[in-house]
């Protein structure tokens, strides 16, 4: 286990800028995830930790090591890829030990060290089959496992479920959660999907456009998003935007939306236009009149609870949270009430500044 | 589906299957031919009419190709070329693909291209070169210089170039996470990921490699290292040439070939596709 320290680094692949002057620490034992859209360079990040992209600028440490000219194997790092990348014909146990292999280890070290992997991921009886006589979950396990058995000092997954249904997709998260726990070990995870991001992470590291958005515990991002990219992307459903213009003195704010009504917050900020977002949680549909009325396009019903999509006299989108029996039905009219202390007014530059 | 349409389709099916077996026939009858004459008296062989079955069946030119010429030792310079052949071609093949495929080098598309250019070169046009080549090099009348000119087969290093281009990358960067060395990328990775095609090019090498005649025929003029295609041309004696005992060692020189087809029917006919299609 050991820090792991990326100082400025930076990356292009033919004169495309796709990592732009990283830096970041990740403590020994923490769990990071790296979430981002497609593109956004959160997979070649990893790779570069990894070895299987080269640093352009900048230095990665691992351990108290300079390693941005180590190879792959000499990182101290253990990785899980999207394909799992199991030999396929080589049974579990040879799969698993491949790699201690390759450094000489000794041969009862490494069936010990089999053996312990394959208990702690209750595979036992796997060892002597070959990949493609395992399940998509049992696939994922020997990936895990052969990570294990090297006792790196990080480990680096690659966007590991997304091969997965569903169910064993979120199986599979909770196990990894587990592993982390037992094994106190440095992890950082790539991954698009926010659910993912959220519970598993220590810390979440938003990448957007080559460089970090923000970098935060899950609560932190979702509560307080830096930019309105990471309020966007972080949260299902999303969080509303509304246009939104401010008026008021010192930290007595008054928003006008676009419809004319007005929401009171506190907030620091001088008059001007910003896009307002809420988040559908912090909609609540009223059942006395209210200032902001909209009109029920479409109700999701989710059984716990219930979206339903609005639309305001000006036109704008909206979504709101009701409880799992609201008996809303689409083309009603509805009241709103705004949660003030959850508001959030991005500028122009998409910075994003919190209500009190 | 009417009637009229099974009609249609069992008529368009008996003329493909009559015209096949035709065209088999047709193939098959030199063998048939061949093997039916090694098993006739001379004087039968050489009427002037077609009989297709022997009056007298007779094994005695077998007996003769086996007893009274050396075949023994033409079947052991023709193992030991072959596997020379074999082994050194397709090992060295593997490397080359191996290097074109998966290492960056300079100078490695204009090697690709030297590569595939060779290709069009046909043998016959080299001959004298290798004849002068192995000449100088004292290395006429023995098994290298039968063996060092025909290890020139770029189409191997073609079809394993695009093998290992198929391998996904995620294997070479899992064996890079695991500290793999190049020689072990390729031996403990690649070569068994692709077993087939090493097993398939073998075999097919195998073959050519056998029947080669035109290289053995000018690399060799002591009996004694002939190969067995070479070899046949030597059964006859001082009152000429026996069509029944030559077709006879004819037939005994396809055996081992007949044999190695029928073992790995699957895998010749994989590596003749492979090789003739450089896989599409």
């Amino acid at each position: 286990m050991s820090d792991i320290v990326l100082n400025s680094v930076s990356k292009s692949f033919g004169g495309v800028r796709v990592i732009d002057g990283i830096s970041l620490d990740v403590p020994s034992g923490e769990f990071v995830v790296f979430l981002g859209p497609s593109g956004s360079g959160k997979s070649t990040l990893l790779r570069m930790i990894a070895g299987l992209e080269t640093i352009d600028e900048g230095s990665l440490t691992i351990g108290g090591k300079r390693s941005e000219h180590l190879a792959p194997g000499q990182r101290d790092v253990a990785m899980v890829f999207q394909n799992y990348a199991l030999y396929p014909h080589m049974t579990v146990r040879d799969n698993m030990a491949f790699g201690l292999k390759n450094i000489r280890m000794d041969k009862a070290q490494i069936a010990r060290r089999v053996q312990d992997a394959a208990r702690i991921l209750e595979m036992d009886a796997l060892l002597d089959r070959r990949p493609a006589q395992l399940s998509g979950g049992q696939r994922q396990r020997v990936a895990i496992g052969r990570a294990i058995v090297k006792e790196p000092a990080a480990f680096l997954f690659d966007e590991p479920l997304s091969n997965l249904d569903a169910a064993l997709r979120v199986r599979t998260r909770v196990e990894l959660a587990e592993l982390h726990q037992r094994m106190q070990s440095t992890m950082i995870y790539v991954t698009h999907d926010q659910t993912e991001a959220m519970t598993l992470a220590d810390r979440i590291v938003i990448l957007n456009n080559c460089r970090i958005e923000q970098i935060g515990s899950p609560m932190d991002v979702y509560l307080k998003p830096a930019s309105r990219f990471v309020a966007g992307f972080v949260g299902s459903p999303g969080m509303n935007f509304i246009k939104a213009e401010l008026s008021g003195e010192g930290e007595q704010q008054v928003a006008t939306l676009g419809n004319g009504s007005k929401v009171a917050l506190q907030i620091d900020l001088p008059p001007g236009t910003y896009e307002l977002g809420i988040r559908p949680e912090a909609v609540q549909v009223s059942q006395t009149p209210a200032a902001t009325t909209g009109k029920a396009a479409v109700v999701e019903r989710l059984g716990d609870r219930t979206l339903v999509h609005l639309h305001l006299d000006d036109g704008s989108a909206l979504v709101a949270l009701d409880s799992g029996r609201s008996q809303i039905r689409s083309g009603d009219t509805v009241h709103l009430d705004f949660d003030t202390t959850q508001l959030h007014l991005f500028d122009a530059d998409g910075i994003a500044h919190h209500a009190k | 589906m009417t009637p009229n349409t099974i009609k249609r389709i069992n008529w368009a099916g008996g003329i493909v299957t009559v015209l096949t077996v035709v065209i088999a026939v047709i193939w098959a009858f030199p063998l048939y031919w061949g093997i039916i004459s090694s098993l006739k008296p001379e004087n039968e062989v050489v009427r002037p009419y077609i009989e297709l079955w022997p009056d007298t069946l007779t094994f005695e030119h077998y007996w003769f190709a086996l007893t009274e010429t050396q075949i023994g030792t033409w079947y052991i310079n023709s193992i030991v070329t072959s596997l020379g052949v074999t082994v050194l071609t397709v090992s060295t093949s593997m490397f080359a693909g191996y290097a074109l495929s998966q290492l960056r080098f300079p100078g490695r598309t204009v090697l690709w291209w030297l590569i595939l250019a060779s290709f069009m070169v046909p043998t016959q046009v080299l001959i004298i070169n290798h004849f002068v080549l192995m000449a100088n090099m004292s290395l006429l009348n023995s098994w290298a210089g039968i063996i060092l000119p025909q290890l020139i087969h770029p189409v191997i290093i073609i079809v394993y170039k695009q093998f290992f281009d198929q391998v996904p990358k995620d294997y070479r960067e899992a064996a890079a996470m695991d500290n793999a060395s190049e020689w072990n990328v390729l031996f403990k990775i690649y070569i068994p990921m692709n077993w087939g095609v090493t097993t398939a090019l073998s075999i097919v090498t195998f073959i050519w490699a056998w029947n080669a005649f035109l290289w053995p025929f000018l690399a060799v003029t002591r009996t004694e290292m002939m190969t067995i295609t070479v070899g046949i041309t030597q059964v006859f004696d001082a009152f000429g040439v026996y069509y029944a005992r030559q077709l006879s060692a004819a037939v005994l020189a396809g055996v081992p070939v007949a044999l190695a087809y029928l073992l790995f029917q699957r895998r010749v006919t994989q590596a003749i596709t492979l090789s003739a299609g450089i896989k599409g």
